[in-house]
Formats: structure tokens, sequence, C-alpha cells
């Protein structure tokens, strides 16, 4: 499974939202309108899922799901 | 000057039915839902009995997502609000926001989100804890769900009195819309203490019914072999307005509630005075604040803990106020069928004495075979019928709590 299809999954998932309503390039806001504590969750359950650590200042609810991916890619080296 | 205030809808989630005719039937019929724990391995627990509800998923407008961060008191209180609001055929959407308000009453915060979440603290660390506990939890959180999800934004209050939290919500509700800063508030309580860790508290507490045996016949409330209360989950919530408000739009006035009382013991840390002195006096200042004569109250809602201490002060604190009377007066106690709320039973015997009024029915106390202490005209194992124009309800706390409301056909 690709690294974007993995986040989309796991937002699914916890936040328990359509997979529709997720779009690649709108952010977590405007798609779904996230809360801060659910980007507390988003940012650990990612940390976990790609074993790495990420900071919920860069990972915010601005971010889109392009956005995400590029962060995850780039930390977990993939 | 006293300002009666209209009840308008009625919103109610309990063990004998979700929705208000669903309640009434089995209320007035006298069926109990006291039942073994089924929702977690209770067996080692002296009491393993209670008034549990299977089937609220069947009901909830609430979606999965907000579900996964809120406990199940929660739940049921966004359920009862909601059924409340249709009741009272009202459109939210149009109100003034700033003019609704929402006063709810617990006694214990939401225990099932609460102990799994620190289950997890312990076996894994800060991270295994969902950020979601520390809103949660605690005894107003309900009020906050309420309040997001209607967006309700006028003044509003939690009040955890032990089991008379609920009634004292109300009380304080009609005080609030007395003075005509509101338009209108949704007053109640809710409580989910069928959890591990709330029963072992219960347990601890020493007043659980230990007749696990025969969970349908433990709970006898003013019988000579009371043994105890047994604990129930749920949530009542009623629309209150002003009467000029609801009669301009013609709401449908279910009853009216015109007066209410507190006082405290200052007796003891649990048990109450076993004299009933301030229990009475409550009493008093309730019918005094709803200018009603005792002579004119034709139905008594009790408390009905089922302990000795308990039931006998409630009965001479009623003797006291009501004199040779007393042994006139329908009583009833209906929680026996379907258990104790705690925080939310005074809301529940509300919503009871609400619908005894509407349809000039006693309900009764079920599994009151002998009466102990005598002297009072138990309703008993089967309802039936009166006239009731004016109704008292008692609810009472650890601590020695007391709270009276008086309630009146429109």
């Amino acid at each position: 499974m690709d690294t974007k299809s993995k986040i989309k999954d796991l937002l699914v998932d916890l936040l328990r939202v359509k997979p529709e309503q997720l779009k690649d390039d709108v952010s977590l806001q405007d798609s779904i309108g996230v809360d801060s504590t659910e980007m507390v969750e988003a940012v650990i359950a990612l940390e976990k899922a790609f074993n790495t650590k990420l900071s919920p200042k860069e990972i915010t609810k601005f971010c889109t799901i392009n956005d995400i991916e590029q962060i995850v890619s780039s930390k977990s080296g993939k | 000057m006293n300002k009666k205030i209209a009840i308008t809808g009625i919103g109610v989630v309990a063990p004998s039915g979700i929705g208000r005719r669903q309640f009434w039937a089995n209320v007035k019929a006298g069926r109990s839902f006291v039942k073994e724990i089924t929702r977690f391995d209770a067996s080692k627990y002296p009491s393993h009995i209670a008034g549990q509800i299977d089937d609220l998923d069947k009901y909830t407008h609430v979606s999965e997502r907000l579900l996964k961060k809120i406990d199940v008191f929660s739940h049921m209180a966004l359920i009862a609000a909601e059924l409340a609001i249709q009741d009272a055929g009202i459109d939210i959407k149009k109100e003034d926001p700033n003019l609704l308000g929402i006063f709810l009453g617990n006694a214990i915060g939401g225990w099932l989100y609460a102990e799994t979440e620190l289950r997890d603290l312990y076996l894994e660390g800060r991270e295994g804890v969902s950020p979601y506990m520390a809103s949660a939890w605690f005894p107003a959180a309900p009020q906050g769900q309420v309040s997001i999800y209607y967006g309700i934004k006028g003044f509003s209050k939690t009040i955890v009195a032990d089991r008379a939290s609920s009634l004292m919500a109300l009380g304080y509700a009609k005080k609030v819309l007395g003075k005509e800063k509101l338009n209108m508030i949704l007053a109640g309580g809710m409580e989910a203490p069928v959890t591990p860790y709330a029963l072992l508290c219960c347990n601890t507490y020493g007043g659980l019914s230990k007749d696990n045996k025969n969970p349908q016949t433990a709970y006898r409330p003013f019988d000579k072999k009371k043994n105890g209360f047994v604990i129930a989950e749920g949530a009542g919530i009623v629309v209150m307005e002003n009467i000029q408000r609801a009669k301009s739009r013609n709401a449908n006035i279910s009853a009216l509630i015109s007066g209410y009382s507190t006082t405290c013991d200052a007796k003891d840390r649990i048990n109450p005075d076993v004299g009933g002195k301030q229990l009475s006096r409550a009493i008093r200042q309730a019918l005094a604040d709803a200018e009603v004569n005792p002579e004119q109250i034709d139905y008594i809602s009790l408390d009905g803990l089922a302990l000795d201490d308990w039931d006998n002060s409630e009965v001479t604190a009623i003797k006291e106020v009501f004199g040779s009377r007393a042994k006139d007066i329908p009583v009833s106690c209906p929680k026996a069928s379907f258990g104790n709320l705690l925080g939310a039973s005074g809301a529940l015997d509300l919503i009871i004495t609400v619908m005894a009024m509407e349809n000039s029915l006693v309900p009764p106390t079920i599994n009151l075979d002998e009466p102990s202490p005598n002297g009072l005209n138990y309703i008993r194992n089967q309802a039936k019928e009166y006239k009731i124009n004016k109704a008292l309800i008692i609810s009472r706390g650890r601590g020695g709590i007391n709270a009276v409301l008086v309630v009146e056909k429109p």
C-alpha cells in the first residue's frame, strides 16, 4: 500500500469519517472540520504507523493529505 | 414573587424504556428491569445487579465520530435532550442561542471512558491514553456536549450533589427562568454507574442490595425486608420555559414547576439525620415557594433508598409536615422497578410524576409487601387512579443533602 493510501486509511479509521470526505489537496480543517484533539490523536497514530517522530507543529489541521504524505515520507526516508 | 415554570417537553432514557411512552407503560405496570449485570463480569462484586440499558445504539442520532470522544453518560444526555426537544416541538435553530440554557446534574462523572483510559495509562504509558479522556470523564462533560450539539450559549450549570443532583438542577433552572433572563432551559440529569470501577465504589459505600439471586425483587424501598438499593443508568431531561412563552407558541404544557428548596442535615458525611428535621424544613420551604399549603398536596414521589435510616427519616419528615393527612396522601417510589439512577434519579422522579398527573394514575412501588415504617398511603405493587393537581418530589444525597420540588397541573 502506498503512503498516501495508508495515511487516508488511518485517518478514516481513527476519526470515523468517510473516505470520500478526505481530499488530497484540501486541508483537514476544510475537508472534515478536524479539531485540535483529533489532531493530537492523528499525529500519535501516524508516528506509530510510520515508526517515526512527528511534531504537532508540523502536522496541523491546515495540512492537506498531500502535505502529510510529504512530511511522513521525508521523515521515514520513503 | 414566585414564578411558575412550564414543562413542555420530556426526554427519558431508562432501563424501562427510551422515550416517554415506552417508559410510562412499563413504570405504571410495575415491570421490573433490574437484572444481573452483563456489560462486564461483575460476578465477584457483592452486589452485581443493576438497571442496565442495552439498546442505546438503536436510538442514537449521534455520529460515530462523536461517540468515540464521549462517555456513555454524555451519549444518554444527548439522546434525552433530543427526545425532549422533539417532544416540545421546538425548532432550536430558530431560537436565540444566547437565551437558551442547560442545567444538568450527575453524581459521579463518566467512568466507563475514564477507567478504560486509566488502564491504558498504566499498561502503555502516556501515549496510550486517548486525548479525549480530558473532556470525556468530568461531570460537566454532558453540559458541554449538549451545548455544542445545539449551539446553546446562555447561562448554564452542572450540579453535583450526589443523588440529589438532578432535582437540584431542575430547581435552579426554575429559579433562573423566573428571573426572565433566558427563554428556555434543558434541565435534568444523567448517570452511568454500571462500570467496573463505579460499581466498586457503590459497593464500598455499603448501601447496595446483595440479593443477586432475585434481581427483580431486590430493591424494596419502605418494605420490612428492605436490604439496600440497586444502581441504574440513564438520563432524564425536560424542556422548561416561561408559561407565557409556552402559551404564545401553543405548546403543550405538561406540568408546572412551582416550588423548590434545599437544605443540609449537617450531621454525617454519609448518613442522613435520622430525625429528618432538615428534610421536613426543605419540604415546608418548597411548599412556601410554591405558595401551596400542605393540605393541597395529593401525591408524593419518595426518594426511597431502601435503607432503614433513610426510609425512616423520610417518613418521619413527611409525617412532621403533613400531620394526620400523611396517612391519606398517595405516595410511591416507582424507581424500585428500574433502579436508582443516583444523580439522575430526581429527573426521572419528576418525569414520572408529570406523567402520573397527566394520566391521573399513581405508579406503584414494587416489592413493597409489608410497609415499614407504617403510616403512609403507600401505593404498592399496582398503579391506582388518583386525580393529582399538586405533587411533591423528594430527592436526597449522601452527606445530608435534601432537595424538594413542587409540581402542579397546568
